[in-house]
Parts: structure tokens; C-alpha cells; sequence
């Protein structure tokens, strides 16, 4: 099974939006939102040796995705392939997600009011082609392929040229988005745009610290009654009921 | 006089009164409320089951990834189950509104909902000699019942507060009202919701189905008709009702039947109209 993973060269990013632009176009994302976001970091250092770097966020594709498990229907669910993915037919856009991702890669979509995000293009990559924001890319700083297969430009890129994930010494979910370019410059990119701690929503929160306790503590206290009940009557015996 | 004849209190029946009223058959549903009741039973069969399996995050869900594995594959995918889930809801929905605009006058009544919901202090006693008596604590009677006793009253209280908040999250979280953020609570309030109707409904499947004092009521849920010595035994102050009842309509027709017979004598061939 492959195992798919994109690097973005920050040395070659121009920080154009091309990739933004290409992958609005192509999923018919509605304006004000976006699947990939270009930044860029704040200056630093003192003049004359100021420094700064584009960095192009979207679905990490998590090797531990954060989420995945606050989902309360499954609607998003990580494949085989590594592609943490949004089953729209079943997600209620209850946002639990949203609030999980320490990327803020999810958004409501509202055209749906459901999840959307970034997928690598599986449908493109289905076809074969590759995702839009990487053959859309002016400067070429995009790459996608299989991290399994030891032969492709993103296996050499990570396993001999060391590119980078954005990862937090606290946070570090294995993102599957890996990022060349000097090592100030990336520390920079950590710095600027870390990321966060998944969040689970207030909802979710009660849901799972008061009111699955209580439900479960109702209903089993309910049931347990009437298996007494059932078992004093069993005690009893049959008995004739003229009515 | 026949106003001697009906008990305030229920008094020890001869083997032949009991007989009797064994035989007698007194309407307690009426056909559309055993269909409306059997419709609502398979609904929450099938909700209840595929709700369960919705339920899949391992933050939240209640039962284990094998019952989600095996519910899912009877519809083919998560998508399939979840849109049955909706569509069946839908269709609840729908059904108790048209039960509630055509039949809200004869079933949703104020006068009709206050028999069905308030407790009274023998509602509170009886509750209590209940659940000794099915625990074999007291030998003690229950105390005199209408035509739905303190526990069945318990329970649509239950009911009737929870279904609009079954209904109104359904349909906030189909078809993802408001905000996020409502669709968020919606799902909670929904599962909560439903947990304290499973609550009480497991108390209402043991009664309707296993507990044998109650065989007439399941039967009634099928005939309409319980008998009277079972309406007699535990809804004392239904039967003096439908009694009380009975005889003014009795004497209404006796009225009736005296006042055309006067007629009748003093005039025996009325005038044609027009005459």
C-alpha cells in the first residue's frame, strides 16, 4: 500500500497563491475559504540580517490524526493509503473536528455546511494525475508521491535531503506535509505557525463527561430494576390471574 | 336507587361478580392510537439500532466496534445507515404531525393531557406500594387508579418532554441548522434525549410484556379493549367513571323514551307538516 506524502520546497516557494488559486478552481471551494493557505512569517533578526519565509499550510494528512476520533459519526476516517479523508454523505457538520485539527486544515464548506478540507486530490490521484496545487505550482516547489516507494522525489527529498514536518515538541501528530528550505528559515516557519493543541468542543466535552455517565447510569440502572423484578417474580411463581 | 349501587371505594367482588365483569369488555384505545402506537414502536426499534451504530467515535460511543461493524453491513456503507437513520426519522416526524392537526382536539387536549400526566396523592402512594409490592415487601392494595396509573403517567411526562427535543435536534442536525456550534449541542441533547426515554421505555417493555398483572393492558394495545374486572382491579377510578358514566346515559335515555311515550299517548297520529 502506498503511503502518499507532499513536500513543498520553501526554498522555491514565491508565496504566489497559485496552489490556493488551482485547488479553489478545481473542488469549487466558495470564496473566504480555502483547502491551503499561504503564509508568510514575520521578519526577523536585526537589519541588515532580516529573514522570512513562505510556508504553505494545509491537510497534514496525520499519521496520528487528531480528528479522527472526535468524529461522532465516522464520517472522517484515515485510509490505508495514509489519506485522512471526509465521507460528506456522512458527516453532519457538527464542526467537533474543526476544533480538533492543531492545523486548522477544516472548515464548514457553506455551500454543504459540512466539513471540507484537503484530500491530495483522491480523485486526481485516482485518474493518475497528480493534485492540482502541485501541477499548478509556477515555481515548482510542490511535490507529491509515495513515500513507500523508495525510487520517488518525495522518498529522496525526506529520507535524504531531510525535509521537515511542523511539528511541536508538544504536538506532534506525524504530519505527512513535509517542507525543505534552510533550517532557520523552517524553525522559523515552527515558530511563527505552531501548532495547537487539539481542542475538543464544549459539547463533546459534556457529552462524554456527564451525559454519557448519566444516560448509561439511568438506563442500566432501569434495567438492572426490572432483572430484580423479573427474578422476585420468577421467586413468586406462576400464579392464576383471574383478570 | 342505582347511585348506592356504584363504590367510592373498590369493595371484595362474589366469584360471579368477577366473572362478569370478566366477560364485559371496556374500550380503552382507540385504532388509531394502536396504530399510531405500533408505528412508534417499530420506529424506535429501528432508530434505536441504527442510532447506536451511528454513534462510532470512540470518544462517545456506547456500544462496541463489533455491533457498529455489523448493523453498518446490512446497509453497505455509513453513508446508506446514516440517510435510513434520517429518512425514518423524517417519516416519524411527519406522521405525529399529521396526528397532531388532525387529532389534537381528541387526543391532545388539555383536559385529555391532564388525565395522562398530572399526579395526584394516589399517584404518589401507589408509586411507592408499587415498587414494594413487585419487590415482595408489602401484601399492602395499590391505591385507587384513572385510566393510566402513576407509572404510565411517569412516562409520558418522560415522553412528552423528550420527543420535541428528539424531533427539533433530528432536524437541526439533518439538515445542519443555525450554526455549527447548534448542530455540536444538537447531538448531544439528541443522545440524552433518547437515553431518558430507552430509561423509562425498558420499564414499559417489562411491564407490557413480561409482568402478568399487566396481560389485559399489552392485549388492549391490539384489541383496544381491556375487560372490566381488569379495569376494576387497577384503574378503580376509571371504572367508577365509565360506571357513572354508563347510568347518566341510561337515564338520559329513559328520559328520552318516558317523554316520547307522553307523546306518543296524548297525540297518537300527528299532524303531516304543512297541515
Amino acid at each position: 500500500m502506498a503511503r502518499y506524502a507532499m513536500v513543498t520546497d520553501l526554498r522555491k516557494c514565491v508565496a504566489c497563491h497559485a496552489c490556493t488559486a488551482a485547488c479553489n478552481v478545481a473542488w469549487g471551494v466558495p470564496p473566504g475559504h480555502a483547502r491551503t493557505h499561504v503564509h508568510v512569517t514575520p521578519l526577523a533578526g536585526t537589519f541588515p540580517n532580516l529573514s522570512s519565509s513562505p510556508y504553505v499550510a494545509q491537510c497534514n494528512h496525520c499519521e496520528h490524526p487528531p480528528c479522527v476520533e472526535p468524529c461522532p459519526s465516522g464520517a472522517t476516517s484515515q485510509d490505508a493509503d495514509g489519506v485522512v479523508r471526509v465521507d460528506k454523505g456522512v458527516c453532519i457538520g457538527c464542526g467537533f473536528c474543526v476544533a480538533a485539527c492543531p492545523y486548522e486544515a477544516r472548515f464548514i464548506n457553506p455551500a454543504d455546511r459540512k466539513v471540507d478540507k484537503c484530500d491530495f486530490c483522491s480523485p486526481r490521484i485516482a485518474r493518475g494525475e497528480l493534485p492540482a496545487c502541485v501541477t499548478t505550482c509556477t515555481a515548482n516547489a510542490k511535490h507529491f508521491g509515495d513515500l513507500e516507494d523508495s525510487s520517488s522525489e518525495v522518498h529522496r527529498m525526506v529520507f535524504a535531503e531531510g525535509a521537515r514536518r511542523v511539528e511541536s515538541a508538544t504536538i506532534a501528530v506525524a504530519p505527512n506535509v513535509y517542507y525543505l528550505g534552510k533550517p532557520e528559515h523552517l524553525d522559523l516557519v515552527v515558530a511563527s505557525f505552531p501548532p495547537r493543541p487539539p481542542r475538543l468542543l464544549a459539547a463533546g466535552r459534556t457529552w462524554r463527561s456527564l451525559v454519557r455517565p448519566l444516560v448509561l447510569a439511568a438506563v442500566g440502572a432501569t434495567f438492572l430494576g426490572q432483572a430484580i423484578a423479573f427474578f422476585v417474580q420468577l421467586g413468586k411463581g406462576e400464579k392464576d390471574f383471574e383478570d | 336507587m342505582r347511585t348506592d349501587a356504584i363504590p367510592t371505594q373498590p369493595v371484595p367482588l362474589t366469584a360471579d361478580e368477577a366473572e362478569a365483569m370478566l366477560q364485559r369488555q371496556v374500550k380503552k384505545h382507540h385504532v388509531a392510537i394502536i396504530l399510531l402506537h405500533w408505528f412508534n414502536a417499530y420506529v424506535w426499534l429501528f432508530e434505536l439500532v441504527t442510532g447506536l451504530a451511528i454513534i462510532s467515535s470512540p470518544l462517545f460511543r456506547v456500544v462496541p466496534g463489533w455491533y457498529i461493524t455489523i448493523v453498518e453491513g446490512f446497509f453497505g456503507s455509513r453513508a446508506n445507515m446514516l440517510t435510513a437513520h434520517i429518512v425514518v426519522g423524517l417519516a416519524w416526524i411527519f406522521v405525529f404531525l399529521v396526528y397532531g392537526i388532525f387529532g389534537h382536539r381528541t387526543y391532545l387536549a388539555g383536559e385529555i393531557l391532564r388525565k395522562e400526566i398530572v399526579l395526584d396523592r394516589d399517584d404518589v402512594r401507589w408509586l411507592i406500594v408499587r415498587v414494594k409490592t413487585i419487590l415482595g415487601l408489602t401484601r399492602e392494595p395499590l391505591p385507587p387508579q384513572g385510566n393510566y396509573n402513576a407509572g404510565q403517567k411517569l412516562f409520558a411526562v418522560s415522553v412528552y418532554m423528550m420527543i420535541p427535543v428528539i424531533m427539533l435536534t433530528g432536524l437541526v442536525m439533518t439538515f445542519r441548522l443555525f450554526s455549527p456550534q447548534v448542530v455540536g449541542w444538537a447531538v448531544v441533547l439528541h443522545f440524552a434525549a433518547v437515553g431518558g426515554v430507552v430509561a423509562g421505555l425498558i420499564i414499559h417493555f417489562y411491564m407490557g410484556t413480561v409482568f402478568p398483572e399487566e396481560k389485559p393492558a399489552f392485549f388492549s394495545m391490539i384489541t383496544g379493549n381491556v375487560n372490566e374486572l381488569h379495569v376494576y382491579r387497577h384503574h378503580f377510578k376509571w371504572w367508577r367513571d365509565v360506571k357513572l358514566a354508563e347510568r347518566e346515559w341510561a337515564r338520559t335515555r329513559e328520559g328520552v323514551v318516558s317523554e316520547l311515550e307522553a307523546t306518543t299517548a296524548s297525540d297518537p297520529k300527528p299532524a303531516p307538516p304543512g297541515a
